[in-house]
């Protein structure tokens, strides 16, 4: 239960969106998330997001995979139950490559998809609350929180002077939370209203 | 600071009709979320139908054993491995669209890529039917799983190119579903929030996972889909590789010979485009998506075809060459009685590979076949039947005639269980495939929007006042563009 | 080195195996052998032989003889007394008798006088015979006149039969009185004078029958059992119970002893007379029918099992039917295609009608070279009523039978019966028929990786040429000079070898002393459960036989019907050290004995076929359907759309016949590969024994199926780690002729073969160190040169 207020802008140009996101920043204000309809380059950078280190994990995923295969192969073929093959010696090395590289790809690539889930709380009746549902069409959706700080009037002020349109308070869970997209969510004994 | 995407009249836009975000999302969820048409229906009713009777020959298959087809003492494989590496060949075409395409920063992927990795994933499907149900005792195939038991434990052979097989394919198949299915989740989201039934709100909401569009989610996600494409890249090459080395490591003559991985790389490229095209010349009219999957996207994919065709050829002429100066009597014996010889039993196969393979798509050279709807569409079909005859030629014609004449072998036909078994796996990839092109976008939305300010149409007319100013204009203009 | 010489009118087997062949009419058998005594000597006046082929073979072999004297043989192939009486006359004029002949151990079979069953028939008609009692004879089927014997038996008030099945005689006899099986009962019997042979019973009866012998007691008032009778009359005749317990332990007593060769006595009285009759034989313009008695039916008067039924003829490898062996010449008459892919590559083949006085049968037909251009040949043995049971059912066939009864073609000419006939029509009646064979293509097409032969003159030419070929492969793949086997068992590889244990198993397989005659086949079968499939599943290329004989024909590829020589090549699993099988199997259901043997775990195998695609000699087999009855499927032999079993299948299942099995074996289940495991069962047991005696592994401890039943000792296996083995003798004497198949492949096969030389003094040219000429006709073999002059011995 994480209810937060928010300030919520929209905009509709990458070019209006960016200097905005500058603007907004430097004006002090905590931008909770931006929500896109898809992945614009450099937003992330501008909106002074860290890198992720994904691709780390992944790679430790490969190389655990790599060391799985040729651990579990020599264990079972050159120690414990050593078994002649067609003359071929116990540690076949060249014979196992492929199975290497494959154990390598599949625990590198599942490792990364789960661990990306993870990371964006994304799983089955998984559900999170929208501050606009046109955000995966075609608008661009800024939500700025708002702490004990912020003066609401000067934000919503401020975000159409940047070029938000719309700009609205909207109240909503930050969190996510089981349930499904079909049902309304009901909290405590009452219906939320769903965007 | 300037925000211009912006790129050369030269290149043909990828989007055409003057789209806006919003019209992407509508002429790609229209279709969706409309009621089956009556065209579908007829055509998914024909899917289950075949999908029907591929499941009462696998029943027969199962219950009365291999035996129901006609694979003999010396020909051990026939039209079962021929559409294994068949259908493993054509879902290819689909990583390499999706992963190698990424890597080399092409923007006209995002109008196939989508229904090419549906195709792989359904063609994977496919493919994994056959070495399952070929086996003699498929209730035991859990025995290649290396897993501990009380036999022993008795481990499995990892120096078997088929274990490899298992390993690569379970990879493959894997790999080739989360990179598709994490591409999808932004436009699941989108018909998620666009969704008015009951059933498709549930139904969406579950699929796409919760996906809301932070910047930060995307900021993974697009370097989720740059590993994955750098891992899948690889593993395409390896699984038909490794498929190829089914053959390549064994001690028969035709089979015995290092150009496979390569040859069978290029081969299933060269496949899987054409069922790309098959798939997408009908979709594109259907769905009226023409302005998507534009006449670029076609020629620029007659181009692969034509390319990859043309690494075909010279792969089996080199093969050729090889078989003969080789010197190895056994190897030549494969290839100039087995296969060039037109009065042997095979020999019409080996022809028609090279007519359908090699000869047709030459055609591609000329730009206006290349833009042809109708030429585009049976040269698909015949290079898929001529690559269903590489397979074939590979298989048959070397095992029928191997070292020993006294185990040469009667000819081989197949059985009605075996056709419908293959006609089953065509129920099944085209049931599934219907399905999707009905639930799913078949475009991806969101990379299409990712492209639409730089490849689509408006956008590109819209900067042709600038592509003709001199550098120096240019630079001052954009200096005090905003 | 010996030689054999064969005339005949058709390629039997013998004369498969003969080093040279010469092809004349059936009808002028009697003319060559009045020609050939002639030749050697004896005072009769020699016909005329219009084939020059023939007169210029016979006069080669008359010298041979006359240059060899009690060094040779001649063996007379006909019924015809006369005929035997002029080989008797040969025999005696080039000193046979006392040298290869024993007169004072006679062979006691084959005694019946045809002219007696005749004379019985005539009493019949003349209303003589009121009771008739059959036991081991079927007239009904066997006799040229059938039609005249069943009117006959008609008149019979009473007719007993004491057969075990119900054959022809017994279908219209008026009592069926079954009497055991050989292996039910006592008995005696004389092979060879002066070698006595018991038979006692190894079960007791399995059904309701009774000894004949013992019912004819029982109707002769006698109350004393059989054995009891048979027991009393050899301790009387043997000298006491001591002595009777003995030969009933041993099988067999050896009266004889060491005794001396008789030459006997030779009486020229019945030549003259016998050299009017063999040329007054009559003779023929038109085409000619040989009865032959099948390799595996015989003469089909005993009942045939299954096993019989699928065992390749040794010449046509064609199972479970008969057919018509047309010459090349022949096949062009009737326009027969035998050069087309049709042909080879399809089952079916051309029927023919064979018109002979009045009477006419419809065969398929398979075309095979050296054979007289005007004959053809016919296996008896089949066309048995169905009655007998399911190994006589082709459910295919309008008539059900298996096969075609060519009795009906037979004679009698007054003294004894013709098993040939003359003025035959033939017409090709445009149908076609399924004939199952296990091997299509006949020629090694020059694969001298795979067969090795030559002639003895080529042979003696270069001595070292095969162990050359050896050594050139040795050195080309070492880079060594000079290597050896062992060298190249190290080093033609990427990998160490394997350390090696204690005992190695080895095998070799001599083709010059294999003549096709498939005892090993059937051996094997028996020892290792191996299923029987039917026709219609060997018609699909799914035999299930772990030893096959592969048979090339070795012709001028210029003249195909110029048969040269037949190779017979045994081909089993050749347990591979570097098998190509083991190496591809997922679920490491096949891999290497220490011992050297490629092993086969049946329950771990789920029958993926990688193996056998991937085993160059094509030894492993496939269990396609159920036929055995033995996976956990229950009711999955009824299939009508593909596969649909035959009846054979069924009966090799129920539970009487089970009683066969080995229970040393597995049975193994529908989707299992199998082969040759060198009946590790049998190995596993002799190493108990030696265990038992304490004493290391020695050959006396091994008995491998295929090797036991040999005749002609072609397969010799054993420990090669072991100096004093027989199989590490005969690599050590015949290291000229050693080779093994395949040898280039580096799959290091422990199997080897010697190579067959026929002794002909032909020079062959051209033989291709190099591996395989491009032959692709369907009789033509490598190309051989005839040698410069002719016949120069």
């Amino acid at each position: 239960m994480n209810v937060k207020k928010f300030v919520v802008g929209n905009f509709y140009e990458e070019t209006v969106l960016f200097p905005a996101v500058t603007k907004v920043r430097r004006a002090g204000y905590k931008i909770h998330d931006v929500y896109t309809p898809f992945p614009i380059h450099g937003l992330d950078k501008v909106m002074g997001l860290k890198d992720t280190d994904l691709h780390i994990a992944g790679f430790i995923y490969g190389i655990t995979g790599t060391s799985t295969a040729i651990g579990f192969i020599t264990f079972m073929l050159a120690f414990d139950w050593k078994i002649n093959f067609g003359g071929k010696p116990f540690f076949s090395l060249p014979a196992w490559i492929p199975i290497m590289f494959e154990l390598t790809v599949l625990f590198a690539a599942v490792g990364m998809v789960l661990t990306f889930c993870w990371l964006c709380q994304l799983a089955p009746f998984v559900k999170k609350d929208h501050f606009n549902l046109r955000s995966t069409d075609d608008t661009f959706t800024m939500a700025i929180e708002c702490t004990d700080k912020t003066n609401e009037a000067e934000a919503i002020a401020f975000l159409e002077s940047v070029g938000a349109q719309g700009v609205e308070i909207q109240h909503r869970e930050a969190d996510w939370w089981i349930g499904r997209y079909d049902r309304e969510t009901v909290r405590f004994g009452k219906k939320v209203p769903q965007v | 600071m300037s925000l211009i995407r912006y790129e050369s009249q030269a290149r043909a836009p990828l989007v055409e009709g003057n789209k806006t975000y919003h019209d992407v999302t509508e002429d790609i969820c229209r279709p969706v979320e409309a009621k089956p048409s009556k065209l579908w229906w007829v055509g998914f009713i024909i899917s289950l139908g075949l999908l029907g009777f591929g499941v009462v020959s696998i029943y027969m298959d199962i219950v009365y054993g291999t035996g129901q087809w006609n694979l003999n003492k010396t020909i051990g494989w026939g039209w079962d491995i021929t559409n294994f590496v068949w259908w493993v060949g054509i879902g290819h075409a689909g990583t390499l669209i999706s992963a190698i395409l990424l890597l080399f920063r092409q923007g006209w992927r995002t109008g196939v890529n989508r229904a090419a990795e549906a195709m792989t994933i359904f063609a994977v499907m496919c493919a994994g039917q056959f070495p399952i149900w070929h086996m003699g005792r498929v209730w035991n195939g859990f025995f290649v799983m290396p897993y501990p038991n009380t036999r022993g434990p008795l481990w499995v052979n990892f120096n078997s190119p088929l274990l490899w097989d298992v390993f690569a394919i379970s990879t493959y198949f894997t790999v080739s579903l989360l990179f598709w299915y994490s591409g999808l989740l932004p436009d699941l989201a989108t018909l998620r929030d666009r969704a008015k039934l009951k059933w498709s709100k549930f139904f969406y909401g579950l699929a796409a996972f919760g996906w809301t569009g932070s910047t930060k989610h995307w900021q993974r996600h697009e370097a989720l889909s740059l590993v994955l494409a750098g891992l899948s890249t690889p593993l395409v090459l390896s699984v038909h590789t490794i498929v190829s080395f089914d053959f390549a490591t064994s001690v028969i003559p035709g089979w015995h010979t290092t150009i496979f991985p390569p040859y069978f790389v290029a081969g299933a490229v060269f496949s899987g485009f054409a069922m790309v095209q098959t798939l997408l010349l009908i979709t594109r009219k259907v769905l009226a998506l023409e302005q998507y999957i534009t006449m670029e996207h076609i020629d620029v994919m007659n181009k692969v075809i034509v390319l990859t065709g043309s690494i075909v050829g010279i792969a089996y002429l080199t093969e050729l060459f090889m078989s003969w100066y080789s010197a190895s009597p056994y190897e030549w014996f494969a290839f100039k009685e087995n296969r060039l010889n037109v009065n042997s039993p095979y020999g019409w196969s080996y022809w028609l590979m090279m007519g359908c393979n090699v000869l047709s798509p030459q055609i591609f050279w000329f730009r206006k076949m290349r833009r042809n709807i109708l030429v585009t569409f049976f040269m698909s079909i015949l290079v898929n039947i001529g690559m269903w005859f590489e397979r074939f030629v590979i298989i048959v014609t070397s095992l029928y005639r191997d070292y020993l004449p006294s185990s040469w072998s009667t000819y081989y036909t197949p059985t009605i269980w075996e056709i419908g078994f293959y006609m089953g796996t065509f129920g099944l990839f085209f049931t599934c495939y219907f399905l999707f092109s009905k639930f799913f976008p078949v475009i991806a939305i969101a990379e299409i929007k990712h492209i639409l300010k730089k490849n689509g149409d408006s956008y590109k007319a819209a900067y042709a006042k600038e592509e003709m100013e001199s550098y120096d204009e240019f630079e001052h203009n954009q200096s005090h563009h905003h | 080195m010996s030689k054999h010489y064969q005339f005949e009118s058709f390629l039997s087997m013998t004369g498969a195996n003969a080093d040279e062949r010469f092809n004349h009419r059936s009808s002028e058998t009697g003319a060559v052998v009045a020609a050939l005594a002639a030749a050697v000597g004896v005072s009769v006046a020699a016909p005329a032989i219009s084939n020059a082929k023939v007169k210029a073979g016979i006069d080669k072999v008359a010298k041979d003889l006359l240059a060899n004297k009690g060094q040779g043989l001649v063996i007379c192939g006909s019924n015809d007394v006369n005929i035997q009486l002029l080989v008797n006359a040969i025999n005696n004029a080039i000193g046979a008798y006392g040298t290869t002949i024993d007169w004072s151990a006679p062979l006691n079979y084959r005694q019946a006088i045809d002219k007696d069953f005749s004379d019985l028939l005539t009493e019949i008609e003349n209303g003589t015979v009121g009771t008739l009692m059959i036991y081991g004879a079927n007239p009904v089927y066997t006799w040229p006149e059938q039609d005249r014997v069943k009117k006959a038996l008609s008149k019979v008030k009473l007719k007993i039969s004491f057969a075990e099945k119900l054959d022809e005689i017994s279908e219209l006899s008026d009592y069926l009185v079954p009497t055991h099986h050989f292996l039910e009962s006592w008995g005696d019997g004389e092979a060879t004078t002066g070698s006595i042979g018991f038979l006692q019973p190894t079960i007791a009866p399995l059904f309701k029958t009774r000894q004949w012998q013992e019912t004819l007691m029982v109707w002769a008032g006698k109350t004393e059992p059989y054995a009891d009778f048979f027991k009393n009359f050899w301790v009387s005749r043997l000298g006491g119970e001591t002595a009777f317990l003995k030969v009933l332990q041993d099988g067999v007593s050896l009266t004889r002893g060491e005794a001396a060769i008789s030459g006997g006595s030779y009486s020229a009285a019945g030549i003259e007379g016998a050299v009017a009759a063999v040329n007054a034989i009559p003779k023929s313009s038109k085409k000619e029918v040989v009865l032959y008695q099948s390799n595996a039916l015989g003469s089909g008067t005993h009942p045939a099992n299954p096993w019989l039924q699928e065992l390749p003829d040794p010449i046509t490898k064609i199972t479970w039917d008969n057919y018509a062996m047309i010459s090349v010449s022949t096949a062009d008459e009737l326009k027969i295609d035998y050069k087309s892919n049709d042909y080879e590559y399809y089952p079916q083949k051309p029927i023919i009608a064979v018109k002979v006085k009045g009477k006419e049968l419809k065969l398929p037909i398979i075309v095979v070279p050296g054979m007289d251009n005007n004959t053809i040949a016919v296996a008896l043995g089949y066309g048995r009523t169905p009655s007998l049971g399911t190994t006589y059912v082709d459910e295919h066939r309008e008539d059900k039978k298996v096969g075609v009864d060519v009795y009906p073609l037979s004679s009698f000419n007054g003294t004894s019966v013709n098993l040939y006939t003359i003025d035959a029509e033939l017409t090709n009646t445009g149908e076609n028929y399924k004939l199952a064979q296990t091997q299509i293509h006949n020629s090694y097409e020059g694969r001298v990786e795979v067969v090795k032969e030559t002639t003895l003159a080529t042979f003696l030419k270069d001595k070292e040429h095969y162990a050359d070929d050896a050594k050139h492969l040795y050195e080309t793949y070492t880079k060594k000079k000079g290597a050896t086997r062992a060298d190249y068992i190290k080093s033609g590889t990427l990998y160490a070898e394997h350390e090696p244990q204690g005992l190695k198993w080895g095998m070799s397989i001599d083709m010059n002393a294999c003549f096709g005659c498939g005892a090993c086949v059937i051996a094997c079968h028996a020892e290792n459960n191996v299923p029987v499939v039917g026709k219609s599943e060997v018609l699909r290329y799914h035999d299930m036989h772990w030893l096959r004989i592969d048979r090339y024909y070795v012709s001028d590829e210029n003249d195909p019907n110029d048969l040269k020589g037949v190779i017979f090549q045994p081909m089993m699993c050749q347990h591979c050290d570097n098998a190509p099988c083991e190496n591809v199997c997922p679920v490491a259901a096949t891999n290497h004995s220490d011992e050297g043997l490629n092993q086969m775990a049946y329950n771990r195998c789920i029958g993926t076929r990688y193996c056998a695609n991937n085993c160059p000699y094509k030894v492993r087999r496939f269990n396609w359907l159920d036929y055995t009855g033995a996976d956990s499927f229950p009711n999955n032999q009824d299939q009508t759309v593909v596969g649909k079993l035959d009846p054979a299948v069924f009966h090799m299942n129920d539970d009487l016949t089970r009683m066969v099995l080995n229970p040393d074996v597995t049975v193994r289940s529908r989707g299992v590969m199998e082969k040759c495991s060198m009946c590790v069962q049998r190995l596993q047991h002799a190493k108990l024994d030696a265990k038992k005696e304490g004493v290391p592994l020695k050959d006396k401890h091994i008995r491998l199926a295929c090797s036991s039943a040999c005749a002609a000792d072609a397969i010799v296996f054993g420990n090669i780690n072991d100096p004093e083995s027989a199989i590490t003798k005969e690599r050590e004497d015949n290291p000229l002729r050693t080779f093994y198949v395949l040898e280039q492949l580096h799959v290091l096969p422990n199997v080897n073969y010697l190579a067959k030389i026929r002794n002909t003094d032909e020079i062959i040219g051209g033989d291709d160190h190099h591996g395989a000429a491009e032959g692709h006709g369907a009789e033509a073999g490598h190309e051989a040169k005839p040698a410069a002059e002719g016949a120069h011995h």
